[in-house]
């Protein structure tokens, strides 16, 4: 009795080396099962983007940074993992400084990734500014942004990172408005999803994507209800997910491995509650008033 | 020293981004001048990172190129507009900001219009669901309606909830507001638990093979002793001082 009334009293440092450990395991064994169970927002994601028309661009608004990098990497990932087996072009723009070079850098190593597959098979490899591009880093007023690069792409964007002239580039070459635009992914850690709903997609009839961090999923159910999201990923769930749809089912990827660790976390902090509570029932039985947090 | 940076980058940057989370971690044993250190040098970053950023992505091709050699030269109004809101520093000249803030926040205004148009009223259209299709569909059609009324009688502040069914509308629409927040919160810890998640990754499988890669080298065996003596040095002391204080 007396150690389950101690159980609310466990110093905070103590459960935080516990929290380590439990998520370290999965992380160092690597599991590579994927989830079975697929959610329908992100099979929807999926058919939204295998439905895009050949001569047509996916727009990837890049709005996370270093901060989230853990859970909208992998999402940005597992979609440009399937953008490139599709030979779907895309463009990713950064409303974030650091998101700017961090999406750039997973683009190239996705892109040395599958070459490396397509160099095996005979394929011809992927190469940026022919297969994607990447605008940088944008700033200002937002509305102005997504409502201008609806109306005239090539004035709006001008150029990509590395200051080449959009026009001089195979993938961006023949954009001229939201015509050429398949479908907006909005890959995001602070909710640009109503800019994106107001300025573009709705008006011009654009499938919108929002790949939120798990903490903004929960708001955006109605908008998938209305359907004005087309697809949603919620997380780093919703990128592994993906990636078994995308054909990494047995592959061992860094979302598979924080999946696991999320499930062993899950369970771990059930299991806390449960301890916790059982405390504070016998306390409270017993009249013990010794319970209670522990800041300190 | 320049081309040993250049060829060693890629450990430098795994090394420091290493120290760098250790060092924000130490918070969560106590506030300390560690913690405080990284943090500085991370604000100190990231503003120098976007200054360079800023004016080479967007100042330097969309405003001073077209302006200088493009013969945009009217875009020279831009920066006459922009520098009225520093105005907003000086007492006597401050009506000139006030200026250039109307303007926006008359831009802002409008927009909101068309958001919350485009924004809420598919959604409210979409509220209108049929009875219709399979069972299971009429089933969660039934209980949207039941959930939405009772959320909706919830906030209805006009008359005191005193008759019954309003009443009990209203308690069991509290009710389910606070299973739709448990959801967020539960949905919130995984989050949090995923950036964890993101660091330790970055610890054990980016971190770790680096240092065993480096142990095969003998300067790496002379230069960690000290530098882990040296770490271990610093923070005695910096705890130990805090605790001190504290005391």
């Amino acid at each position: 009795m007396r150690f389950l009334i101690r159980l609310q009293n466990i110093d905070r440092r103590i459960l935080y080396v516990l929290v380590a450990i439990v998520l370290s395991v999965p992380l160092i064994i690597r599991p590579a099962k994927h989830p079975e169970t697929v959610f329908p927002e992100v099979r929807k994601t999926y058919d939204t983007i295998d439905a895009v028309k050949p001569d047509n661009i996916v727009l990837l608004s890049v709005s996370w940074g270093a901060g989230t990098q853990a859970e909208n990497d992998p999402q940005m990932q597992a979609l440009m993992r399937h953008m490139f087996a599709n030979n779907t072009k895309f463009v990713v723009m950064s409303w974030s400084l650091v998101g700017s070079e961090l999406s750039y850098q997973s683009g190239m190593h996705v892109q040395a990734d599958v070459n490396k597959q397509r160099s095996r098979e005979g394929k011809p490899l992927l190469e940026y500014g022919k297969d994607w591009a990447h605008v940088g880093y944008k700033t200002g007023s937002i509305s102005a942004i997504v409502s201008g690069l609806g109306e005239n792409f090539q004035q709006v964007m001008k150029q990509d990172r590395n200051g080449t002239p959009l026009t001089e580039l195979a993938a961006t070459r023949n954009i001229k408005n939201y015509r050429d635009i398949g479908a907006v992914v909005d890959l995001t850690s602070v909710g640009l999803m109503g800019y994106w709903i107001a300025y573009l997609t709705t008006p011009k009839h654009i499938p919108l994507i929002y790949c939120p961090t798990a903490v903004m999923s929960a708001t955006a159910y109605p908008y998938l209800d209305s359907g004005q999201l087309s697809g949603m990923l919620n997380g780093v769930m919703g990128a592994v997910q993906y990636e078994t749809l995308v054909g990494q089912a047995d592959v061992a990827t860094d979302a598979s491995a924080s999946s696991w660790a999320l499930s062993a976390a899950h369970i771990y902090i059930i299991l806390l509650i449960v301890l916790g509570n059982l405390g504070y029932l016998v306390a409270r039985k017993t009249g013990d008033r010794s319970g209670g947090s522990k800041l300190g | 020293m320049v081309n040993w940076l250049a060829a060693n980058y890629g450990s430098i940057a795994i090394w420091a981004g290493a120290l760098c989370t250790f060092g924000i971690y130490t918070i969560l044993y106590k506030e300390n001048k560690f913690y405080r250190f990284f943090e500085h040098i991370f604000i100190g970053v990231y503003g120098g990172y976007g200054v360079y950023i800023t004016w080479h992505n967007i100042i330097l091709p969309k405003w001073w190129r077209p302006m200088t050699s493009e013969g945009l030269w009217w875009w020279i109004f831009a920066a006459v507009l922009g520098s009225m809101f520093y105005f907003m520093y000086s007492k006597k000249h401050a009506w000139i900001s006030r200026v250039i803030f109307g303007l926006f926040m008359g831009f802002a205004a409008g927009g909101i219009f068309r958001e919350f148009y485009e924004g809420y009223f598919p959604q409210i259209g979409s509220s209108m669901k049929p009875f219709s299709g399979s069972y299971s569909n009429i089933l969660s059609v039934a209980v949207f309606y039941v959930v939405l009324l009772a959320a909706m009688s919830y906030f209805f502040f006009s008359f005191e909830h005193k008759h019954p069914a309003v009443k009990n509308t209203a308690a069991a629409g509290r009710w389910f507001l606070m299973i739709g927040f448990g959801a967020m919160f539960g949905a919130t810890v995984m989050g949090r638990m995923t950036l964890f998640i993101g660091r330790l990754n970055f610890l054990i499988n980016r971190w770790i093979p680096e240092v065993r890669a480096e142990a095969q080298s003998s300067l790496f065996w002379i230069i960690m002793p000290a530098v882990v003596l040296i770490v271990s040095t610093i923070g005695y002391f910096v705890f130990r001082k805090s605790q001190k204080l504290e005391a």
